[in-house]
């Protein structure tokens, strides 16, 4: 071999011991932001950890999550994946329409099973005979409108929807015509409030109460960029998403008390902008129990509304027919010991779960 | 440890590396030693004691041979036995148990010791060092620390190539070390290191998608068996050329393992050509001693199934294993009753022996005999599945690229290729662009936590 081409591979060995040496020294981080998560530390060095494999099986996630460059090496893996080797998706997350998205399949029939029967149980503890209004509404995952057209395996929408149809203890409303792709952010799986209206129109409508009407709201788009939840997984460059809210006089004047911290707060709590999901500014994120006070609506009209993250977008749209709505999220709380904390005799009651949360019901609990 | 892991390749391997070529020539077997047993040991920190127990054993018999020559046979029935005696205990008792309770309906508690990784390998290492002495093919290695570098040495440990002593005896006592030799290692390395994690690793998720598929159709099972069978090739081959590149850059020449198996003509040349150091181990030290084909037909025929049950059996102790490997002694036996079998016209050879071999692995694949009758089934239409569904067409069409370059990359094309255009002046910038771009994708499927299964967990 000639001596010009050991020099050219010797080049590659240099690479790699400047990456090496690299690894060993650079700064530990503590979280990543595209992917909203901690990130591993590599571990002590301990005589018992050495001994029982921890301080070894525990290196290689450190090393991983440490390595310098990380992000840069995840776009060049994505690039790899998507670009050299023309994979439909990359980590489950494909890219469609100028959306990312996830692959969410099979359906789940028993899991579909599951989440029905809870939410008859949780009527039927709570609401029957009351004479509230029930109404039982459920969000496509943005797959619904993505996965079809651009050949993705994707759950069996229609045997699930079907299946959401057949009780009879509430009003089904189909919710699927009133969304398109564009009515979710492109990097997140969350669906945009402002393309909501329609939504909210068709379930007002349903439960009876005061129907939002466009000109009662303002647009509002935050200057903070959104880089959703399937941006960080796709591990690509993604032009960021706006976040828009939908404000009201009404709804300025609305708190919003939450039973787990015991604090009040503004329908839109700009403090989760700091947050690692943007999404959270939707009456502050992931709660198991919230209370919306009204003061401008009926003060004898509550709502009750069972739902995921999905929700917190839309009820602020809902808010304008009640005194009082009550936001329960089932993944978080028992069904069982929300009488513990809220009294909603006689209210209406709205049961707005995802796809996504239908199809992996072990998450909801009685 | 894994080579494809971050650790071995930004932490140890560097380490490793610097330690070695900056200790003088006398101190390198110690260095290699040292960081075999770490490497070891940092999957399986307890059975280090058992790998130190193996390396003492045959040193000790192999001192034996030499220093008491009329006993010599004694001392190599006596490591032998052990040695099968640690694997059998380790490697096969529950599956005995297993067996026996199953014929006998006897309760005989199963062990459940876990299977030290690499035993196999080392062990067969060991036995072929104890041979080469009662051979006098070989002297007795008189320098523990050069024996035992000889039998933990991590390039080749847990997945091979098979080194028997005789073929590295002189480089342990002393070894070149040269430039050439480091640059051609390291290209090798990075060579092995793009087909393991590249293509074995992505073949290997989609074979994984059939598994957790549960809209199995019959397109998905004929692809789960194409995409396993190109994933072990490449992942094996991927494994030996690490290995080999690891070698060469340490001063050793390991022999080469595969030969483009995929590109036989019959199952006898796939057999010459596949994992060729298990398959001259077992010529060399069971098929010969038993007395080959000089014999007659029915020792011969005896002699084909012994060795084809062992090497089943070498590759995992279940009954599929046994099955794999008999298929295999069929096939033999049956090309030598019918010649022309190993002369089929045109391209019809490759058909059969990659038709023949891709179904092999789906019985080798199969946790236990009932799943592979499924596989085999579905494939063949025979389980009431639908020929396809949009999920099949999808994994299809995503890895369209994947398993044809893959294919591609099991026949000689590629090298051909690369030794026409090595020649241009150009190649010379080329090269290191293209490995340094090798080891960075590589890198960033480590990094990003790519699926990375390790396939030899059984052997």
């Amino acid at each position: 071999m000639k001596r010009t081409r050991q020099y050219g591979i010797f080049l590659a060995a240099a690479v790699w011991l400047c990456l090496a040496v690299l690894s060993w020294v650079y700064p530990a981080r503590a979280e990543s932001l595209t992917e909203r998560r901690a990130l591993a530390q590599k571990p002590g060095l301990t005589l018992g950890s050495v001994l029982d494999g921890s301080f070894m099986a525990k290196f290689e996630t450190g090393a991983q999550d440490q390595f310098p460059f990380r992000e840069s090496f995840r776009t060049v893996k994505a690039a790899a994946s998507y670009g050299v080797f023309r994979q439909g998706d990359n980590n489950g997350i494909y890219l469609s329409q100028s959306h990312a998205a996830k692959l969410e399949y099979p359906y789940n029939e028993s899991a579909a099973d599951r989440a029905v029967n809870l939410f008859q149980k949780v009527y039927d503890g709570y609401f029957a005979g009351q004479g509230g209004k029930a109404v039982f509404a459920v969000v496509p995952d943005k797959g619904y409108y993505l996965a079809a057209p651009g050949g993705y395996p994707a759950m069996d929408y229609d045997a699930l929807f079907a299946k959401m149809k057949e009780q009879d203890w509430a009003e089904y409303v189909d919710l699927t015509d009133c969304l398109s792709a564009d009515s979710y952010y492109r990097t997140d799986t969350h669906w945009r409030q402002e393309a909501l209206l329609p939504v909210a129109e068709k379930l007002a409508l349903a439960l009876g109460s005061a129907v939002p009407r466009e000109e009662s709201f303002t647009p509002e788009a935050l200057e903070t960029p959104f880089y959703g939840v399937y941006r960080g997984q796709a591990a690509l460059p993604m032009e960021p998403d706006r976040l828009v809210m939908m404000t009201s006089p009404v709804l300025d004047n609305c708190t919003v008390y939450n039973y787990e911290t015991g604090k009040t707060a503004k329908v839109y709590d700009l403090t989760k902008l700091d947050s690692r999901d943007k999404y959270d500014v939707f009456l502050s994120g992931p709660v198991s129990l919230l209370e919306i006070t009204n003061p401008a609506g009926p003060e004898d009209k509550t709502l009750v509304v069972f739902r995921d993250s999905f929700g917190s977008s839309l009820v602020p749209l809902l808010v304008e027919g009640y005194g009082r709505v009550i936001l329960a999220d089932l993944r978080y709380m028992p069904g069982s010991s929300l009488q513990d904390y809220v009294d909603i005799s006689g209210a209406d009651v709205l049961f707005l779960y995802s796809t996504l949360v239908l199809n992996n019901s072990t998450l909801l609990r009685w | 440890m894994l080579f494809s892991s971050l650790t071995f390749l930004y932490y140890f391997l560097p380490a490793v590396l610097i330690v070695y070529f900056l200790v003088p020539d006398r101190g390198k077997n110690l260095v290699l030693l040292l960081a075999s047993l770490l490497f070891y040991g940092w999957g399986e920190p307890k059975y280090v004691a058992l790998m130190l127990l193996t390396i003492t054993l045959f040193y000790l018999c192999g001192l034996a041979m030499g220093r008491w020559p009329e006993w010599k046979r004694a001392f190599l029935v006596l490591s032998v036995v052990l040695g099968a005696a640690l694997l059998g205990i380790f490697k096969y008792a529950d599956f005995v148990v297993t067996t026996v309770n199953g014929i006998l309906g006897s309760k005989i508690p199963l062990l459940r010791l876990a299977l030290p990784v690499g035993i196999s390998f080392y062990t067969f290492q060991c036995i072929s060092y104890a041979a080469d002495v009662y051979r006098a093919d070989a002297k007795p290695q008189g320098n523990f620390i050069a024996f035992g570098a000889y039998v933990s040495m991590f390039p080749q440990l847990i997945a091979g190539p098979i080194v028997r002593y005789v073929d590295v005896a002189p480089a342990l006592d002393s070894r070149r070390h040269s430039r050439e030799e480091a640059a051609l290692g390291l290209r090798r390395f990075l060579v092995g290191l793009g087909k393991k994690i590249l293509l074995a690793n992505q073949l290997g998720a989609l074979t994984e998608s059939y598994r957790a598929s549960t809209e199995k159709t019959v397109l998905f099972a004929w692809l789960y068996a194409a995409a396993f069978a190109l994933q072990i090739y490449f992942d094996f081959s991927g494994y030996s050329d690490m290995a080999i590149g690891l070698g060469r850059i340490l001063g050793f020449r390991f022999p080469e393992n595969f030969d483009y198996p995929y590109c036989s003509r019959s199952i006898t040349e796939f057999w010459r050509r596949w994992h060729m150091s298990l398959g001259t181990w077992f010529r060399d030290y069971v098929y010969i001693p038993l007395g080959g084909s000089r014999v007659n037909r029915v020792k011969w025929v005896r002699n084909i199934l012994v060795v084809w049950m062992l090497t089943g059996l070498w590759h995992g102790a279940s009954w599929n294993f046994v099955l794999w490997g008999l298929l295999f002694a069929g096939l033999l036996l049956l090309e030598k009753a019918v010649p022309g079998l190993k002369r089929l016209p045109g391209g019809l050879g490759s058909v059969y022996v990659v038709f023949v071999v891709m179904l092999s692995f789906v019985l080798f694949n199969a946790d236990s005999l009932s799943q592979a009758g499924t596989d085999f089934m579905s494939m063949f239409g025979l389980m009431g599945l639908p020929g396809a569904n949009g999920e099949s067409l999808y994994f299809l069409r995503s890895n369209l690229v994947l398993l044809t370059v893959s294919a591609v990359g099991a026949t000689p094309w590629p090298r051909r290729l690369y030794e026409k255009v090595s020649q241009s002046p150009v190649f010379a910038v080329l090269e290191p662009i293209a490995l340094i771009a090798l080891l960075l994708v590589c890198t960033a499927y480590l990094v990003d936590g790519s699926f990375n299964p390790f396939l030899y967990f059984r052997f």
